[in-house]
């Protein structure tokens, strides 16, 4: 069964289309990227998996359960770590574990203690004195521990430094190695990159682009920088994007096959040639700004 | 005031906009209604005599309006009547407006942003105080206008008008401390709303007791000591203006040297853990408001046990037959014995239990606008059964809170040997339920299909409601139209008897609109701030 399904799901706040009849399914196990600027619906889809909003058309299901319609059933194999950490001010963080563990029903605490010890927590802080990184890590410690089955994270490591971030990439790879499965959405690009199975590239409420990494490099174009012994020649080549890198430097953006411009490169007095793959960064800033194909800013 | 003062002062001003129109309206209604009322209810003088001996000592008709000092003239009584009610809302406004200004922005963060601009405490303090004298400006006008317009004469109504909205710098000087003192806004307003209670309750003994020299410890009271329309004594404004110099004086200092964001009683952020009322989103709405409550049952406690002390002294001797037709006039038929009154005065814990019930609407609000509620729905946790939850939880409070105030007028009463028994009390306490539950059932409803008004909605039905029942039989308002308030339906116990249909209808309609809620919940979006 997948972890999650929709199927053509939209929402519409006013006139304003928050999210465009989504097709999405992540399979158990699978750690997905959910990636898209601010505003792009990253936050909407995931309320309305949750069924906290409801959907002006189309369904969503966690686990084939329809959350708008079951939600209490729904919910049972999920844990949500919202976008914005607002708890309980007058509640420590144990008193909110406990809290929270109590209305999920079931919690690991000898792992939430080994999470409250990799986060630096200090549990006897009431929630109105913490910080927003350390209610952030609050709101993730009482997510894991949960040891759910499915992990909603709605942009979990905003507010966190980078050793928590590196904290916060470890357990995420442990719930993977449980065989959890993770719904990260973030506009972090390097963190998507190190975790994530699969991602979805979302533009104004549309899914743009899905894939593993490596189909999404294969789509977009790679990248040739050419140092040449003299000036450079004049490239004219169908795929081939070139531009100046300097005073004896090409850099070309090659979507398909690489051979024609080792074939015209043949003819010219290479000095150095390094080619590398889009990154992720590469990739999704094409979804924004390239409207001819072209990859890259 | 220009530049960064002026943008704060005009952010604080429309802020408040939708409250200080509403209140505004009120006024102007308020002071227009009496003085027609009045003339066209009284036109003569030997009606008004009538009505003097009638009213002049009247203790339950002092609780709601004060004591009045002239009842010939129509400016006099507007001066009593309308003076007497609309001094409290002022008082209210103003607190309101105070801790709004200067606690609720910087629990919500904005205060850091706006102090981080070229602007200082000082200055923020005074933006804010800038635009809530403009406020109090327009509800000032307001009454002129209503006064005026019902054609008393323009400068005794801008005396009177200007009485109202006199105590409004003292309030805004509570509201300004209890904002400094307070560690968040929740507890600011109750410090706020138990300083308004007190003064509220040193006016209610003043004028219906011995004691009348207390007048002069009750900002309330110095009001009437103003006397418009009625040898007007305009130096007693000096003893507003010094209170509100030295409250604002104080707040501002404070305000100029703690930390943004915690206050003066801060209390400890370190705690060992309790595990107590956490079990349920219900128990842990319970553990939150625990001190509320505490708070509220005091209050409504101490209330009815000096109303039910005062009563005793409430007697029907030598009242002619006219003088009790006089008295029917105005509804109240009974209110000239120990159980009339304080039948009557349960007028008084209808109200505030219904307002209760208001401020349970406006606390599940509150969870969802802060997003709690987001964090508790997505857990295996139901719509319906959180909503039904806090209904419940506001209802059992709602029936603690009637039940204190039967027994402890009961309390009162017996104290001094009135011939009151308990059962007729607690009676007399049971009798605000239906009432305050339906007031409950159409808050639920108004959060559940338009959750942005419904506190709004809820607080302006009920004070609507009873402003209604107080003032339309007043302005010849058709019999039907003065049905339309459920407070014109109470049955006034001990003085009336109970009146099953209309509190069967009145429990019917909450447990209706209630079930509507709880569907009509399940079906929207969660909505933020």
């Amino acid at each position: 069964m997948t972890a999650i399904r929709t199927e053509g799901l939209s929402k519409r706040y006013g006139e304003t289309l928050a999210l465009d009849t989504l097709q999405l399914e992540v399979q158990p196990g699978e750690v997905y990227g959910y990636l898209g600027p601010n505003g792009s619906g990253k936050t909407t889809t995931i309320r309305l998996l949750l069924g906290l909003h409801r959907p002006s058309a189309g369904r969503g299901f966690l686990f084939g359960i329809d959350a708008w319609h079951d939600p209490v059933e729904a919910h049972r194999r999920v844990a949500y770590v919202a976008g914005e950490p607002f708890l309980w001010p007058s509640l420590t963080s144990t008193e909110t574990f406990a809290y929270l563990a109590n209305l999920h029903g079931s919690t690991d605490t000898a792992y939430r203690d080994e999470l409250v010890e990799r986060f630096q927590l200090d549990v006897s802080k009431k929630v109105r004195a913490l910080s927003k990184g350390n209610r952030q890590k609050v709101q993730l410690v009482a997510a894991f521990a949960t040891r759910a089955d499915l992990l909603l994270l709605d942009e979990p490591s905003s507010g966190l430094d980078p050793l928590m971030e590196v904290a916060f990439r470890q357990t995420v790879l442990e719930a993977k190695e449980r065989g959890q499965t993770v719904f990260l959405s973030s506009h972090i690009l390097s963190e998507v990159e190190a975790l994530c199975d699969r991602v979805g590239i979302l533009r104004k409420g549309k899914l743009v682009d899905e894939g593993t990494l490596a189909e999404l490099r294969h789509l977009g174009a790679q990248t040739v920088e050419i140092t040449f012994a003299g000036a450079p020649p004049e490239l004219a080549l169908p795929g081939v994007h070139v531009a100046q890198a300097g005073a004896n430097a090409l850099r070309c953006e090659v979507t398909g096959s690489i051979g024609p411009l080792i074939d015209a490169l043949a003819h010219h007095e290479v000095v150095a040639l390094s080619s590398r793959e889009p990154s992720l960064e590469e990739i999704f800033l094409h979804h924004y700004d390239g409207s001819d194909g072209r990859v890259g800013a | 005031m220009s530049g960064p003062r002026a943008a704060v002062a005009r952010r604080t001003l429309a802020d408040s906009r939708t409250r200080t129109i509403s209140f505004a309206l009120l006024f102007a209604a308020l002071s227009a209604a009496n003085a027609v009322g009045y003339r066209k209810t009284y036109p003569t003088v030997a009606d008004r005599l009538r009505f003097v001996h009638a009213f002049g000592d009247n203790k339950s008709v002092r609780l709601f309006y004060g004591v009045p000092h002239d009842l010939l003239t129509v400016g006099g009584y507007v001066a009593w009547r309308a003076g007497g009610t609309l001094s409290i809302f002022a008082a209210v406004w103003a607190m309101l407006a105070a801790v709004r200004a200067m606690r609720t922005e910087e629990d919500a963060g904005r205060q850091e942003l706006v102090l981080s601009g070229i602007i200082g405490r000082g200055g923020a303090f005074v933006a804010s105080l800038a635009a809530i004298a403009v406020g109090a400006a327009v509800l000032w006008f307001a009454t002129f206008v209503g006064l005026v317009a019902a054609r008393l004469p323009a400068g005794g109504s801008a005396y009177l008008a200007l009485a109202v909205v006199a105590v409004v710098p003292v309030f805004v000087g509570v509201g300004a401390l209890a904002s400094q003192l307070a560690p968040n806004r929740r507890i600011a307003l109750e410090l706020g709303s138990g300083a308004v209670a007190a003064a509220f309750l040193l006016r209610v003994v003043a004028d219906t007791s011995s004691l009348t020299a207390l007048r002069w410890a009750t900002p309330l009271g110095w009001i009437e000591e103003l006397r418009a329309f009625a040898g007007p004594r305009p130096q007693v404004l000096l003893l507003p203006l010094a209170a509100s110099a030295i409250l604002l004086g104080v707040a501002l200092a404070i305000a100029l040297r703690r930390d943004v964001g915690r206050g003066l009683l801060q209390a400890r952020d370190d705690a060992k853990p309790r595990f107590g009322l956490l079990g349920s989103p219900t128990a842990q709405a319970l553990r939150t408001e625990r001190g509320s409550l505490l708070a509220w049952l005091l209050g409504t406690g101490a209330f009815a046990f000096v109303l039910g002390v005062i009563a005793n002294s409430v007697s029907s001797a030598g009242l002619s037959k006219h003088v009790q037709q006089e008295l029917a006039k105005l509804g109240a038929q009974a209110i000239a014995t120990p159980s009339g009154y304080l039948g009557f005065t349960f007028l008084f814990f209808v109200l505030a239990i219904s307002l209760f019930c208001c401020s349970q609407i406006a606390a599940a609000r509150r969870e969802e606008s802060d997003q709690q509620l987001e964090t508790l729905l997505a857990l295996p946790v139901g719509r319906r059964s959180w909503l039904g939850g806090r209904l419940l939880l506001a209802a059992g409070a709602a029936a603690a809170l009637a039940l204190t105030a039967g027994l402890l007028a009961w309390a009162g009463a017996a104290s001094q040997g009135a011939p009151v028994s308990a059962p007729a009390m607690l009676e007399a306490g049971a009798n605000c339920l239906p009432t305050a539950l339906l007031f409950l059932g159409i808050g639920a409803l108004a959060f559940a299909t338009v959750p942005r008004a419904s506190v709004g909605i809820a607080y302006g039905l009920t004070s609507l409601a009873f402003v209604w029942e107080l003032f339309a039989g007043l302005v010849g308002a058709p019999e039907w139209s003065l049905a339309l308030s459920p407070f014109h339906h109470i049955g006034l116990i001990p003085a009336e008897p109970f009146r099953p249909t209309a509190a069967i209808v009145m429990l019917a309609i909450a447990a209706g609109t209630s079930a509507a809620a709880l569907w009509a919940f399940g079906r929207r979006d969660l909505t933020g701030a």
